[in-house]
C-alpha cells in the first residue's frame, strides 16, 4: 500500500516537474538563444514479490536542453561573415549616398566652375564675371573640402566602431570565461546547468557579430580564439584586446593582443576577419582609404592642371599668372618603430600617372623596396635609392640615412581634396590673356598670316621684352630677326624638326610651320612677299585678350587624368561607378549570406525554439499526469479507508 | 517539421520589414521620378549620367556662349553698316566734288560734311560696348584704339580676335580689330597706285589703270618724266624703274593724249596735255586706314579749283580718292560678310545645340529615369503584397492551442 503511495507520489513529482520545465518553456520563449528543455523520465525499476516484478514508480533523471552543437557553430560562422558584409555595407552606404547626388556631389560643383569661367571667357576684363569665378573656385574648394571632411568624419567613425567592437570582444570574452567558471561547477554535480550553457553559446554567437572566433570546447570550458589562433578565454582566464595607434599613422587605431606576459602585439588587420572588426577593416582598406586618396587624386589633377595653364597666361596687370590653386603634397609617415634618422619627402610629377595607392617605402639593410599598398605589388626593389619617379611620384632622401627594418608610408594623393584651396584673392590676378601678341602690319603686301601664337611653361616676359619682328626675304626664302641668344626650332606640319642655334641670322621659311624660340610658338602660313614683316609682342594692356581663360575652360574636357584617360568628371564618375558597384555587391552578398542564415537558424530553431502549442500540449498532459497521480492517492486512501473500516 | 513559435513572429517581421522597405524604394522612385538614386542601384548608369550631365551643362553654356558671341557680333555689326552709309555719303560727296561746275565755295561746304564726317567715323571706330570696352581695339580694348594725332589718327589698338566656344568643337571670332576694319583699304586699283606729282603744272590726267600681264607684275615702282620739245612742242615721257639702281630712264617715248600706256605689267592712260618736268608715279597698292584716305581728299577739296590745271590736280586727287573711298567700303563690306556668316553660323548652332540638348536629356533620362508605368504597377504589386502578409501574418499568429484552454 504504502508502496502504491510513494508511486504516485513519484508520478506526482515528475509531473509537476514536467509542468515546471514546460512553463519555465513557455517563459522563455521569446528570450534569444534559448534552447527548449524536456523532462527524462525513467521508469524506477520494479521489486520481485515472488510473483514478478511490481514497479517502483518513475524516476526523473535529467533536464535535458535540445541543442545542436553543429548548427550552432554553423551559425556562428555564418554570422560572421554576414556581420563582416553588414559592417562593410553600413560604411560604404554613406559614401554612396552622399558622392552622387546631385546637390552634393562634386560633379555639379565643377560643372559651375567651368561655366564661370566660360563666362568669363566672353568678357575677360569684367569684374563682375572675375569675381563670380573665383567665387566658383571658392566653393569648388568647399566642396572638395566637405567631401573630405565627411570621409574624415567617418575615418573617426570607424575608429570610434573599432574601438566599441573591441570592449564587446572583452566584455564577451570575461562574460564567457565566469560561464566556464560557473558551469564546470554545476556540471560536477552531475546535471548540465541547461540555462548558462544557452547564455554560453549565445555569447559565443554575439562575439561571432564582432569578429570570427574558433570555439574548442575541453572539459567543460570554452577555450575561444581570435584572428589566426590568438587565444581571448581559454578556461578561466581571458587574454585582453586593445586598440592601439598605428606606428605608420596615429590617427588610425588597430588591434592590439595582450600577451599573457602582459605585452601588447598588433594583430595585423588581414588576421581579424569576420564580424563588425573584419567589415570595418575591409571597408577602411578598401573603400575609405580608397576614396578619399581617388578624390585627392582629382582635386591634384585639377589644380595642378589648371595651374599650369593659368601660369602661361598674364593677369589684367600684365603680371604672369600665378598658381590658382593650392596642390597638396604627399603625406609622407614614419613608421614610430624606425631606428634610423632619414627623413624622406615626396613630390608629385606627373598627375596623369598618379594611383589611388598609397606605397610604403622600406630597407632591409640591403634593399630599398617601394610595394604599391593597393594591390601589395612591389613597384621597386633595388640597393639604391629610388631616383625614378614611380607612378607619377618622385621620392627622395631629403637627409639622414634609413636603417635596416625602417618603413615609410607615402600617401600621394590622401591630403588632395582637404588642401584644395584657392590661392588667388584678387579678381585681377586671374590670368585671362595670352602674354604675348602677334600682329601682321597693314603694309605687308604678300597674303602670309601669323597665328596669334602661344608659349610654354619655359618662357619669360624678357623673350619678347623687345618686340621680335620678323622680316621676310624673297631671295632666300627666310625670315630674319629672331633673338639672337635663343635657338629657333621649326616643326612642319609633318612633324620634321629643324633646330637653328641661336644667333642663326635667316631661318628658312616653311609655310605652316611652328616655328618656337624662348618659349614661344607661332606659325606663319601662306605666301609672304619680301620686306613683310610680322611682329610677336608682349600683350601689353590686353585686357580684352580671353585666349588664356579660354584655354582654361578648354580643360573641363580636355584628358589630363588617369593616364590621359579621362577629363576632371570621369575621374570623379570613376569614384562613384567603384562605389556604385562596390555597394550593389555588398548588398547582394549580404543578401545571400543572410537567406543562409536564415535557413541554418531556421533549422536551428526548428531543433531547439520552443513551440507553444507543443507546450500548451505537454501542458495538458502533465496536467492530467498529475491529476492521475493524485487519483492513485485519492485510490490508495480509499482502499486504505476500506481496511480501516474492516478493522472497526 | 518543428516550427518555433518565436521563428513565426521573426520571420513575419522580418517579411514584412522587407516588403515595407521595397514599397518605400518604389514610393522614393516614384516621388523623385529617378530609377537611380544611389549609385549602387545602377553603378555603370550612375557614372554615365555624371558624364552626360556634364554634357547638358557645356551643351548649356556653349548657348550662353552663343548668345553672348551673338550679342558682340550684333553690336560689331549695326557699327559697321553705320561705317557703310558714312562711306557711301562720302563717295557720294566725292562724286559731287567732280562736278566741273562747282566752285571752291562749294567745294568748302562738301568739306565741312566730310570734317563731319571723319568725326563721326572717328566716333564710331572708338565705339565702346556695354561693358565699357572699345569695341575695336583688338586686345587692349581698355583704352581708344584710334587716337588723332599731329598726323593724322593712328590706330595703338592690336590685331588681337576674341574666340569664345560656341560649339564642343568650334571657337568664333566675336570681334575684328580696328586695323582690320578701318585700316585694311587696299589703295589705288587693288594692285597698284597711280599718281601725279603735285607740282605738275599741266593737265595731264592719269587714269586708275588696270593689270595688263599679271606676271610682269613685280612690285617695282616707276616714274613716268614728261618733257615737252621747246621748238616743236611734241610731248614724250621716259620712265624709270626706280628699283633699278643706277636709275637708268627708258628711251622718250612719244606721248598721245588718252593713249593706253603700258609699263612692266601695269597699264593706264593719261589725257590732256602734260606740261615739260610734269611727273607721273606708279607704285604698288599699299593698304591705307580710311581716315588717310578722308584726310587726302579734304586736303585735294581744300584746294583751289579754278583753272585747267587746278582742274586736272583735282581730277587726279577725286580719282585716287574715290578709289580708296571704293576699297574702304568693299573692306567693310567684306568684314560686314564674314561677321553675317558667323551670325548665320552661330544661328545653325543654335538649332544644333538644342537638338543635341534634346538628345543629352533623353539619354540623361533613360539612365536615371523610372518608367512611370512600370513603378506605379509594381508599386500597386508590392502594395497587395504587403496587403496580403499582413493579412496572413494576423490570422497565422492568432492560431494557438491555448485559445481553447480556457477553462
Amino acid at each position: 500500500m504504502a508502496n502504491i503511495l510513494s508511486i504516485a507520489q513519484s508520478g506526482l513529482v515528475a509531473a509537476q516537474a514536467g509542468l515546471a520545465t514546460t512553463s519555465h518553456n513557455i517563459s522563455n520563449q521569446g528570450v534569444t538563444g534559448y534552447s527548449r528543455q524536456q523532462i527524462i523520465q525513467s521508469s524506477v525499476a520494479g521489486q520481485n514479490e515472488g510473483f514478478g516484478f511490481i514497479g517502483n514508480g518513475t524516476n526523473v533523471d535529467t533536464i535535458k536542453r535540445t541543442y545542436d552543437a553543429f548548427l550552432g557553430t554553423q551559425a556562428s560562422a555564418v554570422q560572421s561573415t554576414k556581420s563582416q558584409l553588414d559592417s562593410y555595407y553600413a560604411q560604404i552606404n554613406q559614401i554612396n549616398n552622399m558622392i552622387a547626388d546631385t546637390s552634393s556631389g562634386l560633379s555639379p560643383s565643377i560643372q559651375d566652375f567651368f561655366t564661370a569661367v566660360q563666362d568669363l571667357v566672353s568678357d575677360p576684363s569684367g569684374a563682375a564675371s572675375r569675381q563670380a569665378t573665383l567665387s566658383a573656385a571658392q566653393s569648388l574648394a568647399s566642396r572638395f573640402q566637405e567631401l573630405d571632411a565627411q570621409l574624415d568624419t567617418m575615418q573617426d567613425g570607424v575608429n570610434q566602431q573599432i574601438q566599441g567592437s573591441v570592449t564587446n570582444i572583452n566584455s564577451y570574452a570575461q562574460q564567457i570565461a565566469q560561464l566556464n567558471n560557473s558551469i564546470v561547477k554545476s556540471q560536477s554535480t552531475g546535471q548540465p546547468p541547461n540555462d548558462l550553457l544557452d547564455q554560453r553559446d549565445q555569447l559565443v554567437a554575439e562575439l561571432s557579430k564582432e569578429s570570427k572566433v574558433t570555439v574548442v570546447e575541453q572539459d567543460g570550458n570554452y577555450n575561444v580564439f581570435i584572428g589566426n589562433g590568438q587565444p581571448l578565454v581559454v578556461g578561466t582566464t581571458t587574454y585582453n584586446l586593445q586598440t592601439v595607434a598605428s606606428s605608420s599613422d596615429i590617427s588610425r587605431l588597430e588591434v592590439g593582443y595582450t600577451n599573457a606576459n602582459g605585452s601588447v602585439v598588433t594583430l595585423p588587420e588581414a588576421m581579424l576577419t569576420g564580424g563588425t572588426l573584419g567589415g570595418l577593416f575591409e571597408f577602411r582598406s578598401q573603400t575609405l582609404d580608397a576614396t578619399q586618396n581617388s578624390l585627392g587624386r582629382v582635386a591634384i589633377g585639377l589644380a595642378s592642371t589648371f595651374n599650369a595653364q593659368h601660369k602661361l597666361g598674364v593677369d589684367l596687370n600684365g603680371a604672369a599668372g600665378g598658381d590658382f590653386f593650392n596642390v597638396a603634397a604627399p603625406k609622407v609617415t614614419e613608421d614610430a618603430k624606425n631606428t634610423g634618422d632619414a627623413v624622406i619627402s615626396a613630390s608629385i610629377t606627373d598627375v596623369s600617372a598618379l594611383t589611388a595607392s598609397d606605397y610604403r617605402l622600406s630597407y632591409d639593410g640591403t634593399n630599398y623596396t617601394v610595394t604599391r599598398l593597393s594591390d601589395n605589388t612591389s613597384v621597386y626593389s633595388d640597393t639604391t635609392f629610388p631616383s625614378a619617379a614611380i607612378d607619377g611620384v618622385q621620392f627622395s632622401q631629403t637627409s639622414g640615412t634609413m636603417a635596416a627594418g625602417d618603413k615609410f608610408v607615402i600617401r600621394p594623393t590622401v591630403d588632395g581634396a582637404a588642401d584644395f584651396n584657392v590661392l588667388i584673392t584678387n579678381t585681377n590676378a586671374i590670368a585671362a590673356a595670352a602674354p604675348i601678341r602677334t600682329t601682321a602690319p597693314t603694309a605687308n603686301t604678300g597674303n602670309a598670316s601669323i597665328s596669334t601664337g602661344t608659349v610654354d611653361s619655359s618662357f619669360t616676359a624678357a623673350t619678347v621684352a623687345t618686340p621680335v619682328t620678323l622680316t621676310y626675304d624673297a631671295t632666300t626664302d627666310t625670315f630674319s630677326g629672331f633673338p639672337a641668344a635663343l635657338d629657333v626650332t621649326v616643326t612642319a606640319s609633318d612633324g620634321t624638326t629643324a633646330t637653328y642655334p641661336a644667333g642663326t641670322a635667316a631661318i628658312p621659311y616653311t609655310a605652316g610651320a611652328t616655328i618656337a624660340f624662348g618659349g614661344v610658338q607661332v606659325q606663319i602660313s601662306g605666301t609672304p612677299q619680301n620686306g613683310d614683316q610680322f611682329v610677336i609682342a608682349s600683350n601689353t594692356n590686353g585686357t580684352g585678350d580671353n585666349r588664356n581663360i579660354l584655354a582654361l575652360g578648354s580643360l573641363q574636357t580636355a584628358k589630363t587624368l588617369l593616364g590621359g584617360t579621362t577629363d576632371y568628371n570621369g575621374a570623379y564618375s570613376q569614384i562613384v561607378n567603384t562605389i556604385g558597384n562596390k555597394t550593389r555587391e555588398l548588398q547582394v552578398n549580404s543578401d545571400a549570406q543572410d537567406k543562409l542564415l536564415t535557413s541554418i537558424q531556421t533549422a536551428q530553431q526548428s531543433e531547439s525554439g520552443v513551440n507553444l502549442d507543443e507546450e500548451a500540449t505537454n501542458l495538458i498532459r502533465y496536467q492530467q499526469a498529475y491529476q492521475a497521480s493524485a487519483k492513485v492517492m485519492q485510490v490508495v486512501s480509499d482502499l486504505f479507508d476500506t481496511l480501516i473500516s474492516i478493522a472497526h | 517539421m518543428r516550427i518555433s513559435t518565436s521563428m513565426m513572429y521573426d520571420m513575419g517581421v522580418s517579411r514584412l520589414t522587407d516588403l515595407q522597405s521595397s514599397l518605400v524604394k518604389t514610393q522614393q522612385q516614384i516621388s523623385t521620378g529617378k530609377r537611380v538614386l544611389t549609385p549602387s542601384d545602377d553603378p555603370v548608369a550612375a557614372a554615365a549620367a555624371l558624364g552626360v550631365s556634364q554634357a547638358i551643362s557645356m551643351n548649356d553654356q556653349y548657348t550662353v556662349n552663343r548668345n553672348n558671341a551673338k550679342s558682340a557680333l550684333s553690336q560689331e555689326e549695326s557699327n559697321l553698316s553705320s561705317v557703310t552709309t558714312l562711306l557711301q555719303n562720302i563717295k557720294t560727296a566725292v562724286v559731287a566734288a567732280g562736278n566741273a561746275a562747282y566752285d571752291d565755295t562749294q567745294r568748302q561746304d562738301l568739306v565741312t560734311q566730310l570734317r563731319n564726317n571723319y568725326d563721326e567715323l572717328l566716333a564710331i571706330a572708338n565705339t565702346k560696348d556695354a561693358q565699357g570696352n572699345y569695341l575695336f581695339g583688338g586686345y587692349q580694348n581698355g583704352s581708344a584704339p584710334f587716337v588723332q594725332t599731329a598726323s593724322g589718327v593712328s590706330y595703338v589698338g592690336d590685331q588681337g580676335q576674341r574666340l569664345l566656344q560656341v560649339g564642343a568643337a568650334r571657337q568664333m571670332a566675336v570681334n575684328d580689330s580696328g586695323s582690320s576694319v578701318f585700316e585694311n583699304n587696299v589703295t589705288g586699283n587693288g594692285r597698284f597706285v597711280t599718281a601725279a606729282a603735285a607740282g605738275n603744272t599741266g593737265t595731264g590726267i592719269i587714269s586708275a589703270g588696270s593689270v595688263a600681264d599679271p606676271s610682269q607684275l613685280n612690285g617695282q615702282t616707276y616714274t613716268l618724266d614728261f618733257s615737252v620739245d621747246a621748238t616743236t612742242g611734241a610731248i614724250s615721257y621716259t620712265y624709270t624703274d626706280s628699283s633699278v639702281v643706277p636709275l637708268t630712264p627708258s628711251a622718250p617715248q612719244p606721248f598721245v593724249d588718252g593713249q593706253s600706256i603700258t609699263i612692266g605689267g601695269t597699264q593706264f592712260a593719261i589725257s590732256g596735255t602734260p606740261a615739260d618736268g610734269d611727273q607721273f608715279t606708279v607704285t604698288p597698292s599699299t593698304k591705307q586706314s580710311v581716315f588717310d584716305t578722308l584726310d587726302d581728299l579734304i586736303t585735294t577739296l581744300s584746294q583751289p579749283g579754278s583753272g585747267s590745271v587746278n582742274q586736272a590736280k583735282l581730277a587726279n586727287g577725286l580719282s585716287a580718292a574715290s578709289l580708296n573711298i571704293d576699297s574702304a567700303l568693299n573692306n567693310v563690306s567684306a568684314v560686314r560678310a564674314s561677321v553675317g556668316s558667323r551670325l548665320a553660323e552661330l544661328d545653325d548652332l543654335d538649332s544644333a545645340g538644342s537638338d543635341l540638348g534634346i538628345q543629352y536629356t533623353q539619354t540623361l533620362s533613360d539612365l536615371q529615369d523610372i518608367d512611370a508605368t512600370e513603378a506605379y504597377s509594381s508599386l500597386t504589386q508590392q502594395q497587395y503584397t504587403l496587403q496580403a502578409a499582413q493579412q496572413s501574418f494576423i490570422t497565422i499568429s492568432g492560431l494557438t492551442l491555448f485559445n481553447y484552454l480556457d477553462t
